[in-house]
């Protein structure tokens, strides 16, 4: 579903992918972590072009991203969901979600409707549909995000850190939603702090640091047996 | 010293005629401002180099050259090249046009830079557009941010308007030079403009404060 060839990443002069290869199937939970600072967030950036690579290819759902025809076009199949929710503040909920099936999928506005009043529905929701962002809790405002991303129907979900805004007690249930989509069969791509939603949901695990792969493997081997220095030290200073 | 108030009681209706065209050719211009200000702020801020160059120039050019000199530009020196007469109408309103557009266009670019760029992000990664990004979620927001600096943007017009009287355009302070002409009331006369002009700005201003304030509301 996702395939990444060789990625390199610098700003200005600091390189923060060191070439990355990997290749996630359909259906596939891999949950990416790593210190802060280690490329991860950059890393998940480029699986959509909101970071553009400094050299190396990316293919989703056999779209190539090259060319803004090409990623306007594959953008459409992978939502995304952000660490600060990105509502737009001046829409209803059921605006900011009904918005980009309208205009960019051309879907009729009853239809776009349903569908959302659906999605809200599948992340709890369905009395907030008239409410403004900024009336709704921080973790509503995350559920409100992902079911405005999988309004456009994608074959792929990002998440950028998608708890790590969020007030303590409300962490649960947007990882409620995220493990709801992942037993539904959702590609997706986690960059998280949650050790235990990693090991729960994640097929896989992905250990990122100093921009490349340090490890990867079944979340469940890598946390009691990590082969690395390096994953061993990042284990030892969070668990 | 003597103060004639029958003058003032008698020029009042002239100059309240003249306050009229004054807030015409005010609303007209701020709206031909508006929509080049608009095209041009966003051009400031687009990633295609020519067009935001082209942008910086107009905005550098009119924000760095004197109002009144521009209105010269317009009526004595456009017909030169034109060799047709300029209507005073058309000379004033296309002035204070393209003079305020280069003011909107700064308070536009700073009213969309203001929006916080996960705003952006979000639009481009659910498939839409940077036009339709901007169209749909950056200046709706942007416009609720710019209200106050277009109110003062506004004010400030309707009192450059004033040099339009140089062209012989007859908005309220030429009205007030031509019953000086006829009465030498000037004490008189010029007091009564600029109250006329405070009591314009100041609903102006209460106006903005209140579309304000409703917007912040919802």
């Amino acid at each position: 579903m996702i395939d990444i060839k060789d990625l390199h990443k610098s700003f200005e002069d600091h390189e923060v992918l060191k070439g990355i290869d990997l290749h996630i199937n359909p259906q596939e939970v891999v949950v990416i972590i790593g210190p802060s600072g280690s490329g991860k967030s950059t890393l998940l950036r480029c699986m959509n072009m909101l970071e553009v690579p400094t050299s190396g290819e990316v293919v989703v759902d056999g779209i190539e991203l090259n060319g803004e025809a090409n990623i306007n076009k594959a953008r459409e199949e992978i939502g995304m969901v952000f660490q600060r929710f990105n509502l737009f503040p001046h829409m209803t909920v059921l605006q900011n979600i009904t918005l980009a099936p309208i205009k960019v999928r051309g879907m009729k506005k009853e239809d776009a409707e349903k569908i959302a009043q659906e999605l809200l529905a599948q992340v709890g929701l369905s009395d907030k549909a008239d409410a403004y962002p900024p009336q709704l809790s921080g973790g509503q405002q995350q559920r409100v995000a992902i079911a405005r991303a999988l309004a456009m129907q994608p074959k792929v979900m990002l998440f950028d850190e998608p708890t790590s805004a969020l007030d303590p007690e409300m962490v649960k249930e947007v990882l409620d939603v995220m493990k709801d989509l992942a037993n539904k069969g959702m590609t997706m791509a986690v960059v998280t702090h949650e050790m235990g939603f990693a090991r729960e949901v994640g097929d896989r695990l992905l250990f990122v640091d100093d921009g490349q792969i340090i490890e990867q493997g079944p979340p469940k081997e890598v946390f009691e047996n990590p082969r690395e220095e390096r994953t061993k030290l990042f284990f030892s200073k969070i668990l | 010293m003597s103060f004639n108030m029958d003058l003032v009681v008698q020029s009042f209706p002239l100059l309240i005629l003249g306050a009229g065209i004054t807030i015409q050719i005010t609303a007209i211009s701020v709206f031909l401002g508006l929509i080049i200000g608009m095209f041009v702020g966003i051009a400031r801020i687009s990633h295609i180099k020519p067009l935001s160059i082209l942008a910086a120039i107009y905005t550098d050019f009119l924000r760095g050259t004197p109002l009144l000199v521009q209105i010269f530009l317009i009526y004595f020196a456009l017909p030169i090249i034109l060799d047709q007469r300029v209507d005073p109408f058309l000379a004033a309103i296309t002035a204070c046009g393209i003079n305020s557009g280069a003011y909107i266009a700064e308070i536009f670019r700073a009213g969309i830079q203001a929006i916080d760029s996960g705003q952006m992000e979000a639009g481009r990664s659910l498939g839409m557009t940077w036009t339709q990004t901007m169209r749909y979620i950056i200046i709706p927001q942007a416009f609720k941010n710019i209200i106050p600096p277009l109110g003062n943007e506004f004010i400030a017009l309707l009192k450059d308007s004033s040099l339009v009287s140089v062209i012989g355009f007859e908005e309220l302070t030429r009205r007030g030079q031509l019953i000086i002409a006829r009465t030498y009331g000037s004490l008189e006369i010029w007091l009564s403009v600029a109250l006329i002009y405070l009591v314009m700005t100041l609903a102006i201003s209460r106006l903005v404060a209140y579309m304000e304030k409703r917007l912040k509301t919802k």
